[in-house]
């Protein structure tokens, strides 16, 4: 079975609100799956849930035949969509501490920071940093140690054309490494190159969820992703007027 | 290809082969990340100079108490460590809470305002873990300066005094730092139990205010209009805090008059009441008065109350991390 994660009938619901209905989804293993949806979707939620930071109202979540609570979370990287890190202490002391505890050492954390274009600031205070660098920063550690899932929140968000080809090729190298990538963004040409799977959220239940050449064919006149994610959300809407 | 897909390509190598090796780097210990979230803590604060402020406070406060603590009966100059500890135990029961409040009640609340939780527990840190390093790291703080404190001064007023009987000196430090310990836990819990720092902070002081003041009083009325007068005679030396000052007072005339306790102190019943488990301050300043006194806490009410005083709030604190969304 190449399947990474089973979501199943999962819901979250704070008070009276549901930010989650009865996901249930399956998403392969080196896949690329671009979770889409407006505002208050349930995007992040779902991330939360995935990583243990978010009750579960209701479902069950497992990575391959492993329920998510027993499951080690080391092997997952995770740059959320406001990075925020030791302000006083500097890109370095943060990276070396967040890659510490996931067990490795300084060396492994040294790459990234190459990598995503930080060797040269590595001394430097991180609230001396612009939101850009945070979010690199960010992804160095989420990088840190090859994680074999990559949950990354808005990693698009406010990076100048120039970081965001680095970005690019960074996340593409991953995917041909082998890891599995959930990217949630409103910048949806950011994510094209990239998806080989889709999942629209809207009020926090799939609108529409596959690999993305299946979508496109289920959906005739999308040629890209925008494309198709617009015509999801307005046959939804069509649908939620019809049937009120 | 850009200057950029270069040079992520370029890295990919070098990348490869780090992680490659990765696995064999990871530690098995699953203290580890205990370990580093305390020293990440405790790195802050000697950081921010609450470590370094406090040394000088504590050796301060030890040697003028000291040197100043028998001012009530009208002479000065360096005691004896039985009577400096007679001189101290106010101070301590006063200030040794407050820190460990004052240490403890953001130790969660801030990383959450901060933002940094969500990284930390998304980093394959348990809640248990997160809750056990913050707890260590928030202790350490106030450990390193009131040992470097007692230590100090110690030495000093040892060598001053000429006095060799260190251990009421010692049992007062060891005392001292399992009050500590308990009030960084307590104020672990409240940590985990309130939203905002500031709300931390304002029911960090008022559990403050209950434990060296508002306990005592409440305990007296009820001692003094439920038991025996004897049991009221007890409970005003051990917790009375309007009358502290007086009762230390009290045992430095007795020494000064060759050491016997004034007969209205003198305790018939050598156990210390069961209600003193129900308050850490209390129960601290039991184990510290002197011998003639007669106030003797057994070691297993000691040690029982300690632990729950350490396992209950740890517990609540757990058990509120593990309802939390974050």
């Amino acid at each position: 079975m190449n399947t990474l994660l089973h979501i199943s009938n999962l819901t979250k619901r704070y008070g009276a609100v549901s930010a989650l209905e009865q996901i249930s989804i399956a998403i392969e293993r080196a896949s690329v799956l671009a979770v889409l949806g407006p505002n208050g979707a349930g995007k992040s939620t779902l991330f939360g849930c995935l990583l243990g930071l978010t009750l579960l109202s209701g479902g069950e979540i497992r990575f391959a035949s492993t329920p998510a609570r027993d499951r080690d979370r080391t092997s997952i990287g995770y740059l959320p969509e406001r990075v925020s890190l030791y302000p006083h202490r500097t890109v370095w002391e943060n990276a070396v501490f967040f890659a510490g505890l996931k067990g490795y050492p300084p060396e492994a954390i040294r790459f990234q920071l190459e990598r995503v274009g930080l060797g040269r600031v590595h001394h430097r205070k991180a609230r001396e940093l612009s939101k850009g660098m945070l979010q690199r920063l960010g992804l160095a550690i989420a990088l840190c140690g090859a994680p074999e899932l990559l949950i990354l929140d808005e990693p698009f968000n406010g990076l100048d054309p120039a970081v965001l080809d680095r970005l690019q090729a960074i996340l593409r190298e991953e995917h041909e490494r082998g890891a599995t990538l959930l990217i949630s963004t409103h910048t949806i040409s950011a994510v094209e190159p990239l998806a080989t799977h889709a999942l629209i959220l809207l009020n926090g239940s799939p609108a529409a969820f596959g690999p993305v050449d299946a979508l496109r064919a289920e959906y005739r006149h999308s040629a890209t992703l925008e494309e198709l994610y617009q015509h999801v959300a307005r046959a939804h809407a069509h649908n939620a007027e019809v049937l009120a | 290809m850009n200057s950029a897909v270069f040079q992520a390509a370029t890295l990919s190598g070098r990348a490869k082969k780090a992680e490659t090796a990765m696995p064999l780097a990871r530690s098995k210990g699953r203290l580890r990340q205990i370990r580093r979230i305390a020293a990440r803590e405790f790195g802050d604060r000697l950081r921010s100079g609450w470590v370094i402020a406090c040394v000088p406070v504590w050796l301060g406060a030890i040697g003028l108490t000291s040197f100043l603590g028998l001012l009530q009966i009208g002479r000065i100059g360096v005691q004896g460590y039985e009577r400096t500890v007679v001189s101290l135990l106010n101070l301590v029961q006063y200030l040794v809470p407050l820190l460990g409040l004052l240490l403890g009640h953001d130790l969660i609340v801030a990383e959450r305002e901060n933002g940094t939780l969500r990284l930390l527990l998304a980093s394959g840190v348990t809640r248990l873990r997160l809750l056990l390093g913050k707890l260590l790291g928030g202790w350490l703080t106030l450990t390193v300066p009131l040992v470097l404190g007692f230590a100090i001064a110690g030495t000093v007023i040892g060598l001053t005094a000429r006095d060799g009987g260190v251990g009421p000196f010692v049992k007062l430090a060891i005392s001292a730092l399992a009050l500590g310990l308990v009030f960084v836990v307590v104020g672990l819990a409240l940590s985990a139990f309130t939203k905002t720092r500031v709300q931390a902070l304002v029911t960090a002081l008022l559990v403050w205010c209950v434990a060296v003041f508002a306990f005592d009083l409440v305990a007296l009325g009820i001692m003094v209009s439920t038991q025996s007068a004897e049991a009221a005679a007890e409970i005003e030396l051990i917790c009375d805090t309007t009358h502290v000052n007086a009762a230390a007072a009290d045992l430095h005339a007795a020494y000064e008059s060759g050491g016997v306790e004034p007969a209205e102190r003198d305790m018939s019943d050598p156990a210390a009441p069961a209600w003193l488990a129900l308050n850490p301050v209390s129960l601290f300043r039991a184990v510290n008065l002197p011998s003639q006194t007669g106030v003797r806490v057994p070691a297993p009410t000691l040690g029982m109350a300690l632990s729950a005083w350490l396992v209950i709030p740890l517990w609540l604190a757990s058990w509120r991390t593990r309802q939390t969304d974050f």
